[in-house]
Protein backbone atom coordinates (compact mmCIF):
# COMPACT_ATOMS: atom_id res chain seq x y z
CA UNK A 1 0.00 0.00 0.00
CA UNK A 2 1.48 3.39 -0.92
CA UNK A 3 0.46 6.66 0.00
CA UNK A 4 -1.12 8.88 2.38
CA UNK A 5 -3.89 11.09 0.50
CA UNK A 6 -5.51 13.98 1.60
CA UNK A 7 -8.99 15.73 0.06
CA UNK A 8 -11.03 18.57 0.78
CA UNK A 9 -13.35 20.80 -1.62
CA UNK A 10 -11.97 23.34 0.89
CA UNK A 11 -8.51 24.17 0.26
CA UNK A 12 -7.78 25.74 3.39
CA UNK A 13 -8.73 22.38 4.89
CA UNK A 14 -6.16 20.88 2.41
CA UNK A 15 -4.14 22.66 4.08
CA UNK A 16 -5.00 21.97 7.42
CA UNK A 17 -4.90 17.99 6.49
CA UNK A 18 -1.58 18.68 5.15
CA UNK A 19 -0.08 19.11 8.64
CA UNK A 20 -0.89 15.62 9.80
CA UNK A 21 -0.06 14.23 7.05
CA UNK A 22 3.49 15.26 7.21
CA UNK A 23 3.25 13.41 10.32
CA UNK A 24 2.17 10.18 9.13
CA UNK A 25 4.85 10.76 6.51
CA UNK A 26 7.67 10.77 8.66
CA UNK A 27 5.83 7.52 10.29
CA UNK A 28 5.43 5.50 7.33
CA UNK A 29 7.59 6.79 5.15
CA UNK A 30 5.27 6.74 2.73
CA UNK A 31 4.89 9.84 0.01
CA UNK A 32 1.79 12.84 0.34
CA UNK A 33 -0.74 12.78 -2.32
CA UNK A 34 -3.32 15.82 -2.28
CA UNK A 35 -7.16 15.42 -4.85
CA UNK A 36 -8.73 18.75 -5.04
CA UNK A 37 -11.11 20.47 -7.51
CA UNK A 38 -8.99 23.62 -7.66
CA UNK A 39 -6.50 23.40 -10.07
CA UNK A 40 -4.99 27.03 -9.09
CA UNK A 41 -4.02 25.35 -5.66
CA UNK A 42 -2.27 22.79 -6.30
CA UNK A 43 1.48 24.84 -6.27
CA UNK A 44 0.58 26.19 -3.05
CA UNK A 45 0.17 22.19 -1.79
CA UNK A 46 3.48 21.29 -3.38
CA UNK A 47 5.09 24.38 -1.41
CA UNK A 48 3.25 23.17 1.64
CA UNK A 49 4.34 19.25 1.48
CA UNK A 50 2.73 17.33 -1.12
CA UNK A 51 4.66 15.27 -3.30
CA UNK A 52 1.84 14.98 -6.06
CA UNK A 53 -1.27 16.90 -6.47
CA UNK A 54 -4.39 15.23 -8.54
CA UNK A 55 -6.37 18.02 -9.93
CA UNK A 56 -9.95 16.44 -10.68
CA UNK A 57 -11.64 18.35 -13.75
CA UNK A 58 -14.92 17.44 -14.03
CA UNK A 59 -18.14 18.48 -15.25
CA UNK A 60 -19.86 19.20 -12.04
CA UNK A 61 -19.87 21.99 -9.45
CA UNK A 62 -21.42 19.36 -6.71
CA UNK A 63 -18.13 18.16 -5.05
CA UNK A 64 -20.04 15.01 -3.71
CA UNK A 65 -20.25 13.46 -7.58
CA UNK A 66 -16.34 13.17 -7.53
CA UNK A 67 -16.68 9.99 -5.41
CA UNK A 68 -16.19 7.08 -7.87
CA UNK A 69 -13.47 9.38 -9.53
CA UNK A 70 -11.85 9.97 -6.59
CA UNK A 71 -12.34 6.31 -5.17
CA UNK A 72 -10.99 5.24 -8.32
CA UNK A 73 -7.73 7.38 -7.74
CA UNK A 74 -7.12 5.84 -4.13
CA UNK A 75 -7.51 2.11 -6.08
CA UNK A 76 -5.37 2.89 -8.60
CA UNK A 77 -2.29 4.68 -6.22
CA UNK A 78 -3.00 1.65 -4.08
CA UNK A 79 -3.68 4.68 -1.04
CA UNK A 80 -2.95 3.21 2.39
CA UNK A 81 -4.18 6.57 4.17
CA UNK A 82 -7.84 8.52 2.99
CA UNK A 83 -7.93 11.75 5.10
CA UNK A 84 -11.08 13.94 4.20
CA UNK A 85 -11.99 17.10 5.81
CA UNK A 86 -14.67 16.47 7.82
CA UNK A 87 -16.89 19.45 6.66
CA UNK A 88 -20.58 17.40 5.96
CA UNK A 89 -19.70 17.44 2.19
CA UNK A 90 -16.27 16.11 2.90
CA UNK A 91 -18.20 13.50 5.17
CA UNK A 92 -20.92 12.51 2.41
CA UNK A 93 -18.37 12.03 0.10
CA UNK A 94 -15.81 9.49 2.28
CA UNK A 95 -18.58 7.33 3.14
CA UNK A 96 -19.11 6.69 -0.04
CA UNK A 97 -15.84 5.94 -1.00
CA UNK A 98 -15.29 4.12 1.31
CA UNK A 99 -18.25 1.93 0.30
CA UNK A 100 -16.93 2.16 -3.07
CA UNK A 101 -13.41 0.74 -1.33
CA UNK A 102 -15.31 -1.66 1.12
CA UNK A 103 -12.80 0.39 3.51
CA UNK A 104 -13.01 1.41 7.03
CA UNK A 105 -13.77 4.77 7.58
CA UNK A 106 -13.61 7.10 11.15
CA UNK A 107 -15.68 10.01 11.28
CA UNK A 108 -14.64 12.84 12.87
CA UNK A 109 -11.16 11.50 14.33
CA UNK A 110 -9.46 14.02 17.22
CA UNK A 111 -6.01 12.19 16.37
CA UNK A 112 -4.43 10.04 13.40
CA UNK A 113 -1.27 7.93 14.71
CA UNK A 114 0.12 5.56 12.87
CA UNK A 115 1.74 3.71 15.89
CA UNK A 116 2.90 -0.22 16.20
CA UNK A 117 2.76 -0.67 12.42
CA UNK A 118 -1.30 0.39 12.21
CA UNK A 119 -3.31 3.94 11.55
CA UNK A 120 -5.03 4.09 14.93
CA UNK A 121 -7.69 7.10 15.63
CA UNK A 122 -9.46 8.75 18.35
CA UNK A 123 -12.83 9.71 18.65
CA UNK A 124 -16.14 10.91 20.81
CA UNK A 125 -19.04 7.68 21.36
CA UNK A 126 -22.42 9.01 23.30
CA UNK A 127 -22.40 12.15 22.21
CA UNK A 128 -18.81 13.17 23.87
CA UNK A 129 -19.17 11.09 27.12
CA UNK A 130 -16.36 8.91 26.21
CA UNK A 131 -13.56 9.06 23.62
CA UNK A 132 -12.95 5.83 21.85
CA UNK A 133 -9.26 4.71 20.56
CA UNK A 134 -9.92 2.52 17.09
CA UNK A 135 -7.26 0.42 15.08
CA UNK A 136 -8.18 0.76 11.52
CA UNK A 137 -7.41 -1.57 8.97
CA UNK A 138 -5.70 -0.47 5.69
CA UNK A 139 -6.41 1.29 3.78
CA UNK A 140 -7.98 3.84 6.80
CA UNK A 141 -10.20 6.21 5.51
CA UNK A 142 -10.65 8.63 7.99
CA UNK A 143 -12.56 12.61 8.40
CA UNK A 144 -10.84 14.79 10.20
CA UNK A 145 -12.80 18.27 11.12
CA UNK A 146 -12.47 21.62 9.86
CA UNK A 147 -9.41 23.28 12.62
CA UNK A 148 -8.25 20.15 14.33
CA UNK A 149 -4.71 20.91 12.54
CA UNK A 150 -3.00 24.65 11.81
CA UNK A 151 -2.08 25.10 8.26
CA UNK A 152 0.90 23.05 7.22
CA UNK A 153 3.28 26.08 6.71
CA UNK A 154 4.57 26.68 2.67
CA UNK A 155 8.81 25.64 2.22
CA UNK A 156 9.52 27.45 -0.79
CA UNK A 157 12.21 24.60 -2.06
CA UNK A 158 9.83 21.34 -2.41
CA UNK A 159 8.90 19.62 -5.11
CA UNK A 160 6.56 17.49 -6.65
CA UNK A 161 4.21 16.13 -9.78
CA UNK A 162 0.62 18.03 -10.83
CA UNK A 163 -1.68 15.63 -12.74
CA UNK A 164 -4.58 16.64 -14.46
CA UNK A 165 -8.14 13.90 -14.46
CA UNK A 166 -10.49 14.93 -16.38
CA UNK A 167 -13.90 13.12 -15.59
CA UNK A 168 -17.73 13.57 -16.36
CA UNK A 169 -19.47 12.33 -13.57
CA UNK A 170 -22.84 14.37 -14.80
CA UNK A 171 -25.73 12.32 -14.04
CA UNK A 172 -29.27 12.55 -15.34
CA UNK A 173 -31.27 11.51 -12.02
CA UNK A 174 -29.72 14.27 -10.38
CA UNK A 175 -29.95 17.45 -9.97
CA UNK A 176 -28.85 20.70 -7.82
CA UNK A 177 -30.16 23.45 -7.38
CA UNK A 178 -31.23 27.10 -5.43
CA UNK A 179 -27.61 26.72 -3.35
CA UNK A 180 -28.61 29.58 -1.12
CA UNK A 181 -25.56 30.48 1.58
CA UNK A 182 -26.98 30.64 4.87
CA UNK A 183 -27.18 34.24 6.02
CA UNK A 184 -25.58 34.73 10.02
CA UNK A 185 -27.55 36.76 11.84
CA UNK A 186 -23.98 38.36 12.78
CA UNK A 187 -23.34 36.36 15.82
CA UNK A 188 -19.80 34.29 16.39
CA UNK A 189 -19.96 32.55 19.19
CA UNK A 190 -16.95 30.57 18.53
CA UNK A 191 -14.74 33.07 19.08
CA UNK A 192 -16.73 34.58 22.03
CA UNK A 193 -14.54 35.31 25.11
CA UNK A 194 -17.95 35.19 26.72
CA UNK A 195 -21.05 33.47 26.62
CA UNK A 196 -24.43 33.24 28.14
CA UNK A 197 -26.51 30.22 27.46
CA UNK A 198 -30.07 29.59 27.95
CA UNK A 199 -31.78 26.47 28.23
CA UNK A 200 -35.05 25.16 28.89
CA UNK A 201 -35.34 26.52 32.60
CA UNK A 202 -36.20 29.57 31.00
CA UNK A 203 -39.95 29.73 31.33
CA UNK A 204 -40.79 32.05 28.61
CA UNK A 205 -39.88 33.89 25.74
CA UNK A 206 -40.21 37.57 27.48
CA UNK A 207 -38.20 35.92 30.01
CA UNK A 208 -34.80 36.47 27.59
CA UNK A 209 -34.79 40.40 28.47
CA UNK A 210 -33.41 39.37 31.80
CA UNK A 211 -30.75 37.20 30.49
CA UNK A 212 -29.97 40.03 27.87
CA UNK A 213 -29.43 42.42 30.69
CA UNK A 214 -27.37 40.24 32.44
CA UNK A 215 -25.68 39.73 29.15
CA UNK A 216 -24.95 43.35 28.63
CA UNK A 217 -23.52 43.51 32.14
CA UNK A 218 -20.70 40.75 31.33
CA UNK A 219 -20.22 42.10 27.97
CA UNK A 220 -21.14 38.44 26.33
CA UNK A 221 -22.54 36.74 23.54
CA UNK A 222 -26.30 34.47 24.14
CA UNK A 223 -26.54 30.74 23.14
CA UNK A 224 -28.86 29.15 23.78
CA UNK A 225 -29.45 24.65 23.68
CA UNK A 226 -30.88 23.21 20.84
CA UNK A 227 -34.26 23.17 22.05
CA UNK A 228 -34.45 26.63 22.62
CA UNK A 229 -33.52 27.16 19.25
CA UNK A 230 -35.07 23.99 16.79
CA UNK A 231 -38.04 23.86 19.23
CA UNK A 232 -38.95 26.88 20.12
CA UNK A 233 -37.48 29.26 18.22
CA UNK A 234 -36.89 31.87 20.70
CA UNK A 235 -33.26 32.46 19.19
CA UNK A 236 -31.63 31.94 15.68
CA UNK A 237 -30.54 28.47 15.13
CA UNK A 238 -26.75 29.87 14.61
CA UNK A 239 -27.01 30.59 18.66
CA UNK A 240 -27.37 27.16 19.33
CA UNK A 241 -24.70 25.03 21.28
CA UNK A 242 -24.02 21.64 20.94
CA UNK A 243 -22.61 18.86 19.51
CA UNK A 244 -24.25 19.31 16.21
CA UNK A 245 -24.75 23.07 16.63
CA UNK A 246 -21.69 25.77 17.99
CA UNK A 247 -18.78 24.85 19.64
CA UNK A 248 -17.96 27.21 22.06
CA UNK A 249 -14.43 27.98 24.11
CA UNK A 250 -14.80 31.39 25.76
CA UNK A 251 -12.91 32.58 29.39
CA UNK A 252 -16.21 32.23 30.81
CA UNK A 253 -19.44 30.32 29.75
CA UNK A 254 -22.77 31.08 32.10
CA UNK A 255 -25.29 28.36 31.42
CA UNK A 256 -29.02 29.71 33.13
CA UNK A 257 -31.50 26.59 33.23
CA UNK A 258 -29.26 24.30 31.22
CA UNK A 259 -30.01 20.89 32.64
CA UNK A 260 -26.52 19.94 30.78
CA UNK A 261 -27.29 16.56 28.63
CA UNK A 262 -23.72 15.59 27.02
CA UNK A 263 -24.66 16.85 23.55
CA UNK A 264 -24.83 20.02 24.84
CA UNK A 265 -21.29 19.85 27.28
CA UNK A 266 -19.60 18.93 24.29
CA UNK A 267 -20.17 21.56 22.90
CA UNK A 268 -18.99 23.77 25.90
CA UNK A 269 -16.29 21.95 27.74
CA UNK A 270 -13.04 23.87 26.00
CA UNK A 271 -14.20 26.84 28.07
CA UNK A 272 -12.29 28.02 30.43
CA UNK A 273 -14.81 28.75 33.14
CA UNK A 274 -18.03 27.37 33.76
CA UNK A 275 -20.61 28.90 35.54
CA UNK A 276 -23.91 27.09 35.51
CA UNK A 277 -27.44 28.06 37.29
CA UNK A 278 -30.11 25.10 37.60
CA UNK A 279 -32.75 24.74 39.62
CA UNK A 280 -32.13 20.85 39.61
CA UNK A 281 -29.13 19.87 42.51
CA UNK A 282 -29.06 16.77 40.58
CA UNK A 283 -28.66 18.18 37.33
CA UNK A 284 -25.45 16.74 35.09
CA UNK A 285 -24.30 20.36 34.32
CA UNK A 286 -22.89 20.75 38.05
CA UNK A 287 -20.35 17.95 37.42
CA UNK A 288 -19.46 19.92 34.07
CA UNK A 289 -19.35 23.11 36.01
CA UNK A 290 -16.52 25.19 38.03
CA UNK A 291 -18.90 27.01 39.92
CA UNK A 292 -22.85 26.66 40.29
CA UNK A 293 -25.91 27.76 41.71
CA UNK A 294 -28.75 25.76 42.42
CA UNK A 295 -31.66 28.36 42.18
CA UNK A 296 -34.42 29.60 40.17
CA UNK A 297 -32.83 31.67 37.09
CA UNK A 298 -35.48 33.87 37.93
CA UNK A 299 -34.47 34.85 40.77
CA UNK A 300 -30.72 34.53 40.82
CA UNK A 301 -29.77 36.32 37.45
CA UNK A 302 -31.44 39.64 38.43
CA UNK A 303 -29.13 39.55 41.27
CA UNK A 304 -26.14 38.25 39.24
CA UNK A 305 -27.18 41.09 36.93
CA UNK A 306 -26.71 43.82 40.10
CA UNK A 307 -23.61 42.13 41.74
CA UNK A 308 -21.54 42.48 38.27
CA UNK A 309 -23.16 45.56 37.48
CA UNK A 310 -21.86 47.28 41.11
CA UNK A 311 -18.33 45.65 40.36
CA UNK A 312 -17.90 47.43 36.75
CA UNK A 313 -19.90 50.51 36.75
CA UNK B 1 -43.07 6.66 -4.39
CA UNK B 2 -44.99 4.44 -2.02
CA UNK B 3 -42.66 2.23 -0.41
CA UNK B 4 -40.55 3.93 2.27
CA UNK B 5 -37.96 1.86 4.42
CA UNK B 6 -36.58 3.22 7.48
CA UNK B 7 -33.65 2.16 9.07
CA UNK B 8 -33.07 2.82 12.84
CA UNK B 9 -30.58 1.74 14.95
CA UNK B 10 -31.30 0.55 18.93
CA UNK B 11 -28.94 2.10 20.76
CA UNK B 12 -27.57 2.61 24.63
CA UNK B 13 -29.22 5.53 26.28
CA UNK B 14 -26.40 8.02 27.11
CA UNK B 15 -28.28 9.89 29.82
CA UNK B 16 -27.69 6.27 31.97
CA UNK B 17 -24.13 5.45 30.79
CA UNK B 18 -22.19 6.59 33.69
CA UNK B 19 -18.26 7.01 33.88
CA UNK B 20 -15.83 6.17 36.96
CA UNK B 21 -13.84 9.67 37.38
CA UNK B 22 -10.92 6.53 39.25
CA UNK B 23 -10.02 4.95 36.05
CA UNK B 24 -12.38 6.37 33.42
CA UNK B 25 -13.81 2.92 32.59
CA UNK B 26 -17.41 2.95 30.73
CA UNK B 27 -20.12 1.86 32.86
CA UNK B 28 -23.17 0.51 30.32
CA UNK B 29 -24.42 -1.86 33.14
CA UNK B 30 -27.75 0.34 33.84
CA UNK B 31 -28.11 1.59 30.15
CA UNK B 32 -31.13 0.70 28.34
CA UNK B 33 -31.91 0.62 24.89
CA UNK B 34 -33.42 3.43 23.48
CA UNK B 35 -34.53 4.03 18.99
CA UNK B 36 -31.49 6.39 18.40
CA UNK B 37 -32.66 10.25 18.71
CA UNK B 38 -31.80 11.18 14.79
CA UNK B 39 -33.61 8.10 13.67
CA UNK B 40 -36.85 9.02 15.46
CA UNK B 41 -36.83 11.93 13.06
CA UNK B 42 -36.04 9.37 10.22
CA UNK B 43 -39.56 7.30 11.58
CA UNK B 44 -41.61 10.30 11.59
CA UNK B 45 -40.36 11.75 8.29
CA UNK B 46 -41.48 8.37 6.84
CA UNK B 47 -44.75 7.71 8.69
CA UNK B 48 -45.67 11.66 7.76
CA UNK B 49 -45.77 10.71 4.25
CA UNK B 50 -47.73 7.63 4.54
CA UNK B 51 -50.21 9.66 6.41
CA UNK B 52 -50.70 11.79 3.64
CA UNK B 53 -51.11 9.75 0.91
CA UNK B 54 -51.24 5.99 -0.18
CA UNK B 55 -47.42 5.27 1.11
CA UNK B 56 -46.33 2.30 3.07
CA UNK B 57 -43.59 2.37 5.18
CA UNK B 58 -41.80 -0.40 7.03
CA UNK B 59 -38.34 -0.34 8.93
CA UNK B 60 -35.23 -2.17 9.42
CA UNK B 61 -32.93 -2.19 12.23
CA UNK B 62 -29.86 -4.04 12.94
CA UNK B 63 -28.03 -5.07 16.34
CA UNK B 64 -28.01 -6.42 19.47
CA UNK B 65 -31.95 -7.64 21.37
CA UNK B 66 -33.20 -5.52 18.61
CA UNK B 67 -36.33 -7.60 19.01
CA UNK B 68 -36.98 -5.04 22.11
CA UNK B 69 -37.77 -2.48 19.70
CA UNK B 70 -40.16 -3.63 17.61
CA UNK B 71 -43.43 -2.25 19.81
CA UNK B 72 -42.04 1.39 20.26
CA UNK B 73 -40.83 1.46 16.47
CA UNK B 74 -44.57 0.33 14.91
CA UNK B 75 -45.91 2.98 17.66
CA UNK B 76 -44.75 5.37 15.68
CA UNK B 77 -46.92 4.71 13.19
CA UNK B 78 -44.93 2.14 11.12
CA UNK B 79 -46.50 -0.69 8.89
CA UNK B 80 -44.11 -3.54 9.78
CA UNK B 81 -40.53 -3.81 11.24
CA UNK B 82 -38.00 -6.45 10.32
CA UNK B 83 -35.13 -6.93 12.44
CA UNK B 84 -31.92 -8.31 12.59
CA UNK B 85 -30.39 -9.26 16.24
CA UNK B 86 -27.46 -10.77 16.05
CA UNK B 87 -23.89 -10.55 18.60
CA UNK B 88 -22.06 -9.05 15.04
CA UNK B 89 -23.42 -6.08 15.78
CA UNK B 90 -21.37 -5.44 18.90
CA UNK B 91 -18.34 -5.21 17.35
CA UNK B 92 -19.70 -3.63 13.50
CA UNK B 93 -18.17 -0.63 12.45
CA UNK B 94 -20.58 0.99 9.41
CA UNK B 95 -18.78 -0.82 6.98
CA UNK B 96 -20.62 -3.91 8.43
CA UNK B 97 -23.69 -2.31 9.56
CA UNK B 98 -24.29 -0.92 5.43
CA UNK B 99 -23.12 -4.21 4.03
CA UNK B 100 -26.10 -6.01 6.61
CA UNK B 101 -28.89 -3.37 5.65
CA UNK B 102 -28.28 -3.87 2.04
CA UNK B 103 -28.58 -7.09 1.86
CA UNK B 104 -31.46 -7.15 4.24
CA UNK B 105 -32.92 -4.42 1.58
CA UNK B 106 -32.36 -6.76 -0.94
CA UNK B 107 -33.94 -9.91 0.32
CA UNK B 108 -36.98 -7.76 1.69
CA UNK B 109 -37.69 -5.93 -2.15
CA UNK B 110 -37.11 -2.60 -3.38
CA UNK B 111 -38.21 0.55 -1.63
CA UNK B 112 -38.07 4.29 -4.16
CA UNK B 113 -37.33 5.75 -0.46
CA UNK B 114 -35.15 4.67 2.29
CA UNK B 115 -34.49 7.06 4.94
CA UNK B 116 -32.23 7.45 7.30
CA UNK B 117 -31.31 9.54 10.31
CA UNK B 118 -28.71 11.83 9.94
CA UNK B 119 -26.26 9.73 12.14
CA UNK B 120 -26.39 7.55 15.74
CA UNK B 121 -26.90 8.85 18.90
CA UNK B 122 -24.18 6.52 20.09
CA UNK B 123 -21.09 6.21 17.42
CA UNK B 124 -22.67 9.75 15.03
CA UNK B 125 -20.86 8.22 12.20
CA UNK B 126 -22.82 9.57 9.58
CA UNK B 127 -21.93 6.71 7.21
CA UNK B 128 -24.97 4.49 6.95
CA UNK B 129 -26.73 6.69 4.45
CA UNK B 130 -24.47 7.43 1.90
CA UNK B 131 -22.72 3.72 2.21
CA UNK B 132 -26.12 2.20 1.63
CA UNK B 133 -26.62 4.04 -1.21
CA UNK B 134 -23.48 2.99 -3.01
CA UNK B 135 -23.70 -0.52 -2.04
CA UNK B 136 -27.11 -0.55 -3.71
CA UNK B 137 -26.14 1.29 -6.47
CA UNK B 138 -28.69 4.54 -6.20
CA UNK B 139 -28.20 8.17 -5.30
CA UNK B 140 -28.12 9.39 -1.90
CA UNK B 141 -28.94 13.02 -0.48
CA UNK B 142 -27.35 13.58 2.91
CA UNK B 143 -28.50 16.29 5.70
CA UNK B 144 -32.29 17.03 4.77
CA UNK B 145 -33.69 19.53 6.43
CA UNK B 146 -36.90 19.09 4.03
CA UNK B 147 -38.29 17.29 1.36
CA UNK B 148 -41.33 16.90 -0.79
CA UNK B 149 -42.19 13.59 -2.97
CA UNK B 150 -43.54 15.22 -6.69
CA UNK B 151 -44.34 11.91 -9.32
CA UNK B 152 -40.95 9.56 -9.24
CA UNK B 153 -39.06 12.53 -7.64
CA UNK B 154 -37.75 13.53 -4.50
CA UNK B 155 -36.77 17.22 -3.82
CA UNK B 156 -34.66 17.69 -0.94
CA UNK B 157 -33.09 20.79 0.63
CA UNK B 158 -29.76 19.83 2.36
CA UNK B 159 -28.27 22.09 5.12
CA UNK B 160 -24.92 21.77 5.22
CA UNK B 161 -23.11 24.61 7.34
CA UNK B 162 -22.73 27.45 5.54
CA UNK B 163 -25.46 27.05 2.72
CA UNK B 164 -28.64 25.23 1.45
CA UNK B 165 -29.34 23.24 -1.56
CA UNK B 166 -31.60 21.83 -3.30
CA UNK B 167 -31.03 18.48 -4.60
CA UNK B 168 -33.97 16.69 -6.87
CA UNK B 169 -33.55 12.51 -7.54
CA UNK B 170 -35.51 10.72 -10.04
CA UNK B 171 -36.05 7.17 -9.08
CA UNK B 172 -35.06 5.32 -5.73
CA UNK B 173 -32.98 7.08 -3.52
CA UNK B 174 -31.51 7.40 0.26
CA UNK B 175 -31.87 10.28 2.12
CA UNK B 176 -30.62 11.01 5.69
CA UNK B 177 -32.53 13.50 7.84
CA UNK B 178 -31.35 16.23 9.90
CA UNK B 179 -33.23 16.60 13.53
CA UNK B 180 -35.04 19.49 12.60
CA UNK B 181 -36.87 18.04 10.09
CA UNK B 182 -39.64 17.42 12.65
CA UNK B 183 -40.87 17.01 15.94
CA UNK B 184 -41.02 12.99 16.56
CA UNK B 185 -44.21 11.94 17.88
CA UNK B 186 -44.80 10.17 21.37
CA UNK B 187 -46.91 7.55 20.55
CA UNK B 188 -50.44 7.65 21.95
CA UNK B 189 -51.56 5.07 24.10
CA UNK B 190 -53.78 3.75 21.26
CA UNK B 191 -50.73 3.71 18.70
CA UNK B 192 -49.74 1.44 20.94
CA UNK B 193 -51.69 -0.41 21.91
CA UNK B 194 -52.57 -1.00 17.63
CA UNK B 195 -48.69 -1.78 18.03
CA UNK B 196 -49.13 -5.28 19.53
CA UNK B 197 -51.10 -6.36 16.35
CA UNK B 198 -48.85 -4.96 13.49
CA UNK B 199 -46.55 -7.73 11.89
CA UNK B 200 -42.63 -7.42 12.31
CA UNK B 201 -40.14 -10.33 10.73
CA UNK B 202 -37.03 -11.73 12.37
CA UNK B 203 -34.50 -11.40 9.44
CA UNK B 204 -31.35 -13.99 10.49
CA UNK B 205 -27.88 -12.67 9.41
CA UNK B 206 -28.03 -16.63 7.72
CA UNK B 207 -30.38 -16.29 5.77
CA UNK B 208 -28.90 -13.24 4.32
CA UNK B 209 -26.83 -14.18 1.71
CA UNK B 210 -23.58 -12.22 3.49
CA UNK B 211 -20.51 -12.81 2.14
CA UNK B 212 -18.68 -13.58 5.81
CA UNK B 213 -15.95 -11.28 4.78
CA UNK B 214 -18.65 -8.23 5.06
CA UNK B 215 -19.68 -9.01 8.39
CA UNK B 216 -16.29 -8.79 9.83
CA UNK B 217 -15.35 -4.81 10.83
CA UNK B 218 -12.55 -3.12 9.11
CA UNK B 219 -12.60 -0.48 12.42
CA UNK B 220 -11.52 -2.23 15.64
CA UNK B 221 -12.16 -0.61 18.92
CA UNK B 222 -9.03 -0.77 20.96
CA UNK B 223 -10.35 1.19 24.56
CA UNK B 224 -13.61 3.15 25.36
CA UNK B 225 -12.43 5.84 28.20
CA UNK B 226 -14.66 8.42 29.54
CA UNK B 227 -13.93 11.99 28.63
CA UNK B 228 -11.74 13.39 31.26
CA UNK B 229 -13.43 16.47 32.92
CA UNK B 230 -11.74 18.35 35.47
CA UNK B 231 -13.48 20.99 37.22
CA UNK B 232 -13.79 22.85 40.25
CA UNK B 233 -17.37 21.70 40.86
CA UNK B 234 -17.81 24.21 43.60
CA UNK B 235 -21.78 24.26 44.26
CA UNK B 236 -23.54 27.33 46.28
CA UNK B 237 -27.26 26.19 47.26
CA UNK B 238 -28.15 28.34 50.31
CA UNK B 239 -31.73 29.03 50.57
CA UNK B 240 -30.90 32.83 50.05
CA UNK B 241 -29.93 33.61 46.47
CA UNK B 242 -28.45 36.80 47.90
CA UNK B 243 -25.73 34.96 49.34
CA UNK B 244 -24.92 32.20 46.74
CA UNK B 245 -24.34 35.31 44.27
CA UNK B 246 -22.09 37.26 47.03
CA UNK B 247 -20.34 33.93 46.98
CA UNK B 248 -20.18 33.17 43.53
CA UNK B 249 -19.19 37.13 42.32
CA UNK B 250 -16.30 36.76 45.60
CA UNK B 251 -14.99 33.45 43.78
CA UNK B 252 -14.96 34.38 40.15
CA UNK B 253 -12.97 37.51 41.12
CA UNK B 254 -10.71 36.25 43.00
CA UNK B 255 -9.73 33.58 40.44
CA UNK B 256 -9.54 36.71 37.85
CA UNK B 257 -12.99 35.03 35.61
CA UNK B 258 -13.86 38.84 35.20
Amino acid sequence: MQGIWLYSEDTTIIKQLLTVGKELKMAMHQPIGVITLCADDANAFISAGADKVCVIKGDSTWAESYADTIADILAKEEASVFLSGGTMRGKDLAAKVAAKLQAALVTDAQTVEFTDNTIKTTRLLYGGLAIATDAVSLPALVTVPPQTYSEAVANGDTQGDIITIEVSVNKENITISNVCPIVKTGVNLSTAKRVVCVGRGLAKQEDLAMVESLAESLDAEIGCTRSIAEDYHWLSNDRYIGISGQKVKPDLYLGLGVSGQVQHVVGIRDSKTIIAVDTNEKAPIFEAADYGIVGDINEVVPLLTKALKTRYF
Amino acid sequence: MNKILVCYKWVLDEKDIKINPEDLTVNTSRAKYKISDYDKNAIEAGVLLSEAGDVTVDAVTFGVNTKQSVKDALSRGLNKVYYIADVTAEAADSFVSSNVLASAVNKIGSYDIIICGEGSSDTYNQQVAPRLATILGIPTITFVKEFTVDGNRVIATRKLGDCTEVVTVTGPVVISVLPEINKPRIPSLKQVMAAAKKPSEELKLTDLAINPECIKPKAQNLSTKGYVMNRKNIIYKEANQAVNVAKLVESIAQNGVC
